[in-house]
């Protein structure tokens, strides 16, 4: 076990190793090819005063020689910026020149709020559904939740939110409001846009809407699991040693049943990261999704580096986590 | 021994008689429900299996062994399957009659099986130890680490090395003798009365197949049980059965000792199925088939399921359904020349 800890522990990192430099070479290239994004300090149309555009140049290590010539990996920058990250600098961005540390302050929590809600919705939804479709194989049940969560999947969650936000959010509201009361939870919760004085309440809903996304695939994932187990030859066995029912689920099928939902749960997880990008715009909620998509619509070349490094750390912790999960459910795999 | 037998019985059956057979099958039928239709897959199975006496149910596949062994133990998924008639006796008790809390108690308590590919019968993700003691824990309220102590006394009685280390391990880690051991252990676990063992050498090659069956038959007679052995393979049950049950298209179409259904066969298809052993004097020459293949059981043949693949049917075959006839007191067949072929004038 501890073998195996420390592999997949040496593995992400040097997978997040590889994530940052391509990160750098690609907004290198960037830098190389589209030019300087140090004149964007002057408004970007007046070509400003050489001197001053060096200095700029220097205070976001942009004056390196590397930048001038296309295709060169620019390495000192990368170990400088490392070094930078290593000791918490993380910067600041070219307009308006704010602390890109505080800036990640308050976007990543709630981002974070958006995913815990998006993972339980996920979660719960897709386990009552899988399970139920799995105990009715084959009637009418089994191809209605298949064929519902399909429709919900196959619809983009850009439409889900805008007719929430235009159709469904402010008559829920109102009505909401006129039984509740304006400061209430359930007055705040159906809000079509967010409040940064309920940053809980308010992240609910998007968080539900983001979590539709990939619900037909863990439904179907965790009814096909479920399948497998319940017609195996060891609930067979378990029956013939006369356990009730309920203990054969619990503890032989449920458990049998975790490793694609692992799996489905770690690779959704990536894709939520798109739906977060969209869910934060229209919902109004600042968080990494949206930074990032302003970002590079700003050519905050620093804002970008740094937004990206933090999903790729997001999606290698998770992917640890999975790793060890697999490990905690299946000594096949422990043991390897 | 006959004591703990008597208490086990008493707290677990009630209503158990210990005058009457052990376990008593009588006209058994089961069917299938696929796509709306009625599949029978055993057609009236009947047998007797006293204390301390080997049955070998023997069988091509499909011809319901597996299923009525499976009723028997009363773990057939309904649907598809339904049990539509017969008996299934233990102590004078008929099983199907009673409630489900009942038959979970005779599961393990009186009867257990063992199956065939202990690879897959046993859940990958539990230690062995876990899985033997879960039965303690369930059936007798014992504590995990009672229950782990037993579980390394079953692992020892079945003559698996290094009980105590074993019993941690997960059923990846043991090979696929010591894995069939590790499932004649946890089938043992409650000093059952009656042990299915369902083709239990079948994914085994032939060494480690003469250890596990010489093991079942130590054990057979240590706790003087009685053992039903689902095989399909003669040369198995020569040497360990008493009797023999003979299954073709889900029905007994044979029953009697086991010498004497070896000797003189009743049916013609125990016969062929004896013709077809390969055997050290007959060396050099052609092995004899039974032709033709065994029937779809949703449309059998008319008359006598055998007629089409039989050496020595007749017109009234492919017509009329043989009666149960008894060349002998101790030996039965279902076939319209059952004297004759017992008589070997067929």
């Amino acid at each position: 076990m501890g073998r195996y800890v420390i592999r997949r522990l040496l593995q992400a990192l040097l997978t997040l190793g590889i994530v940052l430099f391509l990160l750098h070479y690609l907004m290198a290239l960037s830098v190389q090819i589209r030019g300087n994004p140090a004149t964007l300090f002057f408004g970007g149309e007046r070509t400003p005063d050489a001197a001053m555009l060096a200095q700029v140049e220097r205070l976001y290590g942009l004056d390196n020689k590397c930048y001038e010539r296309v295709g060169d990996p620019c390495l000192t920058p990368f170990v400088d910026r490392l070094q930078q990250y290593v000791t918490g600098d993380l910067g600041t961005t070219l307009n308006g020149n704010r602390d890109v540390a505080q800036l990640l302050g308050i976007y990543i929590p709630n981002t974070l709020r958006l995913f815990i809600f998006a993972t339980i919705t996920l979660v719960a939804v897709s386990m009552v559904l899988g399970t139920w479709a799995a105990r009715h194989r084959g009637s009418f049940i089994d191809h209605t939740v298949r064929g519902t969560t399909i429709l919900a999947d196959s619809v983009p969650v850009f439409l889900i939110l805008l007719s929430y936000v235009y159709i469904v959010a402010v008559p829920l509201t109102r009505w909401a409001r006129g039984i509740w009361g304006t400061e209430s939870f359930m007055g705040q919760v159906f809000r079509p846009n967010y409040n940064p004085d309920y940053p809980w309440t308010t992240i609910i809903i998007p968080g539900i809407i983001v979590g539709t996304v990939g619900l037909a695939t863990m439904t179907r994932l965790i009814r096909a699991a479920q399948l497998e187990n319940l017609g195996s030859d060891f609930v067979r066995t378990a029956k013939a040693k006369g356990l009730k029912p309920l203990r054969i689920t619990v503890v032989h099928v449920i458990r049998n049943s975790m490793i694609p939902i692992i799996t489905g749960v770690g690779f959704l997880f990536a894709f939520m990261l798109s739906g977060a990008v969209l869910t934060e715009g229209v919902m109004g909620i600042p968080g990494m999704g949206r930074m990032i998509f302003e970002a590079v619509q700003r050519q905050e070349a620093n804002l970008v580096i740094v937004g990206l490094s933090v999903s790729a750390v997001v999606v290698v912790f998770v992917s640890v986590i999975v790793d060890l999960l697999y490990a905690a459910f299946d000594p096949r795999i422990r043991y390897e | 021994m006959a004591e703990t037998v008597m208490r086990v019985i008493g707290d677990t059956l009630s209503g158990a008689d210990l005058n009457a057979p052990l376990l008593e099958v009588d006209d058994l039928r089961v069917e299938f429900q696929v796509r709306g239709k009625r599949i029978p897959a055993v057609r009236g199975a009947s047998f007797t299996l006293e204390q301390g006496r080997t049955l070998a149910v023997v069988g091509e596949s499909g011809s319901g062994k597996s299923v009525t062994s499976q009723a028997i133990m009363g773990i057939l998924d309904t649907p598809p399957a339904h049990i539509t008639g017969g008996r299934v006796m233990l102590h004078g008790v008929d099983l199907l009659k009673q409630d489900e809390d009942t038959r979970r108690t005779v599961r393990g308590n009186h009867i257990a099986i063992v199956f065939q590919d202990a690879l897959s019968a046993l859940n990958p993700l539990w230690s062995v130890g876990f899985q033997i003691g879960e039965l303690y824990r369930v059936h007798r309220g014992l504590s995990r680490a009672d229950a782990k102590k037993r579980a390394i006394e079953m692992l020892d009685l079945v003559g698996i090395p290094d009980a105590k280390n074993r019993v941690g391990h997960y059923p990846h880690q043991f090979s696929g003798g010591m894995r069939q051991r590790v499932m004649i252990a946890m089938a043992l676990a409650l000093d059952p009365e009656i042990l299915i063992a369902d083709e239990p050498t079948t994914a085994l090659d032939v060494t480690v197949q003469a250890q596990i069956m010489r093991l079942l038959k130590r054990i057979q007679a240590e706790r003087h049980m009685g053992l039903i052995l689902i095989t399909h393979d003669l040369g198995v049950v020569a040497d360990v059965a008493d009797d023999v049950a003979v299954m073709y298209a889900g029905e007994v179409v044979e029953r009697a000792g086991i010498r004497d259904a070896f000797k003189r066969p009743a049916h013609p298809y125990t016969k062929s199925l004896l013709r077809a052993i390969p055997r050290v004097d007959t060396v050099g020459q052609q092995l004899e088939v039974i032709r033709g293949l065994p029937p779809n059981p949703a449309s059998l043949p008319s008359g006598c399921p055998f007629h089409p693949r039989c050496f020595a049917a007749e017109d009234k075959c492919a017509t009329e359904v043989p009666p149960w006839l008894e060349p002998s007191e101790t030996h039965g067949s279902r076939c319209h020349f059952a004297e004759e072929v017992y008589a070997d004038e067929r």
